[in-house]
């Protein structure tokens, strides 16, 4: 076949030359891939739309020799709200840039597609730093990387007490005995280990019922972050923007 | 292209360089150059290295200029109290085919974008808040382009300049003149529905 239709959350695009995008979209049928689109800037193009970053479309694909090109493109869902605040579009840029970043081409992922369309759904009114943090946790679970948060990764025994220590390298927390042969443990409250098992298990607009902390928010950052650090070995790109906003 | 003498081929090298310009078309241009009056190629030459010597930014708008402070910025009969900040030197020459706006520009040289490594230090906006805390302006108009890297520059610019007690405003997006609804985009479409505007 010559063409196939795909349903897809634009990732990134980048324009080259005059008027041509070179687009990375996420698509429910075939995972990551990416693809041209010719005279997307152009005024009179009617592609443009569809083709803007974080929007949901559906696009006609043709393919070609060396990249696939747009034929086609319906905007399904667009959300112009993430486009009118700056900390929704840092969150939008973060969510997109994870996704790009963790996720190798043409590998199907029907649950990431449906994770990232929820997150960004909700992030129009929720609060963007919880979504983040959720977001994190379940991509990093989808992709074989869940943090063992329901007893010691290391010796398997039930872990009590109000702190608790999550340890990057064994993936998970630790029993205080564990804990203290390990030497670069992170110590956090129950809370943040019991929010992430939230996380884990309610979907992205339930997630706008819950209130956290000024802690809670810093305790669940640096967790996510030396997990994501770890199994990355690597800091994402699409942090620095995050970073230059002063926030989450 | 071993059939053609060095200059010859040296000429097609440099204008394969250029943008959009392919290894065929670099071989017509050098042709036609070789073939036409030797004026044609002494002027193109001598109106390249005046341009790429004698041009510089202009040291108030950042713009194009070849003098230290460019041809709008000097002129008296403009509105200094407004200023519109736009991405690149070709924005302003778009802006001034209008022949609508009579006020100051801000060449940003850039959009912030987070993918590509370009942050707020990357672009004259050092420059731009220097102007704003001279006094003299009392609006900031933004236009940079209506995509992502455009509208983040923009929103940022904003939290930047509402503090100083300034008006901040954003260009429309809408439909172009004489476009057909039936070909616009579904984007374009709501955005000019929502910036609607009561017939007087």
């Amino acid at each position: 076949m010559k063409f196939y239709k795909v349903s897809a959350v634009v990732l990134k695009s980048v324009s080259i030359r005059e008027a041509d995008q070179l687009l990375t979209l996420f698509t429910r049928e075939k995972g990551k891939i990416r693809v041209m689109a010719y005279g997307s800037c152009k005024l009179t193009s009617r592609k443009r739309g569809a083709v803007q970053p974080f929007s949901h479309s559906r696009f006609l694909i043709r393919r070609g020799s060396g990249l696939d090109t747009v034929s086609q493109g319906e905007l399904v869902e667009m959300f112009p709200q993430l486009r009118c605040r700056l900390d929704k579009l840092g969150c939008a840029v973060y969510l997109t840039g994870m996704v790009d970043d963790l996720t190798a081409e043409e590998e199907p992922g029907e649950e990431i597609f449906n994770l990232l369309l929820k997150t960004l759904r909700s992030l129009v009114s929720g609060d963007g730093e919880l979504l983040i943090r959720a977001f994190e946790v379940k991509l990093l679970s989808i992709l074989g990387y869940r943090p063992c948060l329901e007893r010691c990764v290391l010796c398997h025994v039930p872990v009590d007490g109000s702190r608790v220590v999550f340890h990057a390298g064994a993936g998970g927390i630790l029993c205080p005995s564990c804990a203290g042969k390990e030497t670069d443990g992170l110590t956090c409250s129950r809370g943040t280990v019991e929010l992430l098992k939230l996380f884990l298990r309610w979907e992205p607009g339930r997630l706008n019922q819950l209130k956290a902390g000024q802690l809670v928010r810093r305790e669940l950052k640096e967790v996510l972050h030396r997990h994501l650090e770890y199994h990355l070995g690597q800091r994402m790109k699409s942090m620095r923007f995050l970073e230059l906003l002063g926030h989450v | 292209m071993r059939y053609l003498s060095g200059p010859v081929n040296r000429l097609i090298e440099e204008l394969a360089r250029l943008p959009g310009i392919g290894p065929k078309t670099a071989q017509r241009l050098a042709f036609y150059l070789l073939n036409a009056p030797p004026e044609v190629a002494h002027n193109l030459a001598r109106a390249l290295v005046s341009a790429r010597d004698s041009v510089r930014y202009c040291s108030i708008c950042a713009n194009l200029t070849d003098r230290e402070i460019c041809q709008i910025c000097s002129d008296p009969e403009r509105d200094p109290t407004l200023v519109c900040v736009v991405q690149e030197p070709r924005d302003v020459v778009a802006m001034e085919k209008t022949r609508g706006y009579r006020g100051l520009y801000h060449v940003l040289r850039g959009a912030i974008s987070p993918l590509a490594g370009v942050g707020p230090e990357d672009l004259t906006i050092k420059q731009l808040l220097a102007r704003l805390n001279k006094g003299v302006i009392r609006e900031v108009i933004l236009a940079t382009n209506p995509d992502v890297e455009g509208d983040a520059t923009a929103l940022y610019l904003a939290r930047l300049i509402k503090p100083l007690g300034l008006k901040v405003t954003r260009i429309a997006h809408g439909l172009p003149v004489g476009a057909h609804l039936e070909y616009a985009d579904e984007m374009t479409l709501a955005m000019a529905l929502e910036g609607r505007r009561e017939i007087t």
